[in-house]
């Protein structure tokens, strides 16, 4: 980020930077990773300097795009969108909050989710259904599916510790794209049951994984 | 704590999976603006929820089309962006519009350049000509006259465009697009050795690249007429003697409309 930007933006701040606060001081993450520099690096950089953050994280926005998708070219479509916003808003980027990693899983799944909404209201208006490849795909075959793709990773362990019925819900969000009100009609739950359930399926899993950010 | 704060608070989970509606979404921004621990608990949930991400390789194209898009826009959106940035802020803002208000200034920032270009224009493509005549002096002479007809049919078009610009390593490149034609020409560019070529691409509009040919410059310059295509732009990569299929390296320039 520039100097003028940085001074830009703490003019219209009107909240405190977390880290110049007194008793809400933020332990940095331990480490910044190789990508989290690069992308800071980004800021300011050349359009060259985006070529290893490109290598880095496209991986990782394509697998989040396609969890949510589950169409590939719907998926490319949303990656690319994002992987150029990523150098586009890299001065946005801020490392004590997240890793790369998962700031490029959040602007993923952000434009995923809108885009599976956009397809849902658009089919809700016209039952012609133009294009059909996100309407018509089956958002109910979410777990088994969960089960393959999750083999191997650090959170399939962790799911393990949640009950049935929390890990119902939070797979059924993750995946579905869903509000909690759309999980909580289709699994016949009342609304602050399912709310609760993702809430405390997601504090087990945070504490399982070992997510502490001070 | 009131209760709607709570209520808030106990949404966090649910808006670190984007699985809130709108307005619950503008609840929980709210006390994300003024509430530190809110946004490191959001913080942490999602750590979480990136934990669910396997990655998986996009298509190879994407690369290509995705440093061509950025390297279309040098500048960068963020210079002009005087949106107020909180801790919260694009991250993860309202309905997807952090990415709208980056992508407005970027197009206004394209054309601007390009404008400026497309001003030049004509006085680069009166250079132009002569270079492609004497060139093309070493082919047929029909294919010649052809081509010939050819750039003069481009350079009548009045919505031809001209985009130039530097080449990395050294040079610089023109096009001149006109409807589905292509005049790629550049000059200087650095001899880069009997193992390697300069290759030309085609940039289609979904982002992928075919070859558009090997370039063999004579003394720095060169030209290539590319006909009949459907495409957004041309760029050049350095490849190994005889080309690639695909790109394998970064390319040495891009000319690409928006």
């Amino acid at each position: 980020m520039s100097r003028r930007a940085r001074d830009e933006r703490r003019g219209t701040v009107r909240i405190d930077q977390p880290r110049s606060v007194g008793h809400t001081v933020r332990v940095p993450s331990p480490e910044t990773t190789p990508v989290d520099d690069a992308l800071v690096a980004c800021a300011d950089g050349s359009p060259d300097a985006f070529g290893p953050v490109y290598d880095a994280l496209a991986p990782t926005a394509y697998g989040t795009a396609l969890g949510v998708l589950r169409d590939p070219d719907h998926a490319a479509e949303v990656t690319q969108e994002v992987m150029v916003e990523v150098w586009q808003s890299a001065a946005k980027f801020d490392p004590a909050r997240a890793s790369a990693r998962t700031w490029v899983v959040t602007l993923t799944r952000r434009r995923a989710i809108d885009r599976v909404r956009a397809e849902q209201s658009r089919r809700d208006r016209d039952q012609r259904d133009v294009d059909s490849t996100l309407a018509a795909r089956d958002r109910d075959v979410v777990s088994e599916d969960v089960e393959q793709r999750l083999e191997g990773a650090a959170v399939r362990r962790c799911l393990d510790s949640l009950t049935g019925t929390q890990r119902e819900a939070v797979v059924d969000a993750y995946y579905g794209g869903r509000t909690y009100r759309e999980v909580a009609e289709r699994l016949g739950a009342a609304l602050p049951t399912v709310k609760t359930r993702i809430r405390d399926g997601l504090i087990r899993l945070r504490d399982c994984l070992g997510v502490n950010r001070g | 704590m009131a209760d709607s704060t709570r209520d808030a608070w106990d949404l966090l989970p649910a808006y670190a999976l984007d699985a809130v509606d709108d307005l619950e979404r503008r609840q929980v921004e709210r006390l994300l603006d003024t509430d530190a621990d809110a946004r490191r608990a959001l913080d942490e949930y999602r750590e979480v929820v990136a934990a669910f991400t396997v990655e998986s390789a996009p298509p190879a194209a994407m690369r290509d089309a995705v440093m061509a898009r950025i390297a279309a826009a040098p500048g960068q959106a963020r210079h002009d962006d005087g949106t107020p940035v909180d801790g919260e802020s694009s991250a993860a803002h309202d309905d997807g519009t952090p990415a709208g208000a980056d992508v407005v200034p970027l197009d206004r920032a394209r054309r601007r350049r390009w404008g400026l270009v497309a001003a030049a224009a004509a006085a680069v493509v009166a250079v132009a000509v002569p270079t492609t005549v004497a060139i093309q002096a070493t082919i047929e002479q029909n294919e010649l006259q052809q081509r010939v007809d050819t750039v003069a049919e481009m350079m009548a078009d009045p919505s031809a465009q001209l985009l130039r610009s530097d080449v990395t390593g050294g040079g610089s490149a023109t096009v001149l697009v006109a409807g589905d034609d292509f005049l790629f020409s550049a000059n200087d560019l650095p001899d880069v050795g009997a193992d390697s070529t300069y290759q030309l691409w085609l940039v289609g509009a979904e982002g992928g690249v075919t070859s558009a040919g090997l370039l063999d410059p004579q003394e720095g310059s060169v030209e290539q007429l590319v006909q009949d295509v459907d495409g957004v732009g041309l760029a050049v990569s350095v490849e190994p003697e005889g080309g690639s299929e695909q790109p394998t390296t970064d390319p040495v320039v891009v000319l690409a409309e928006g």
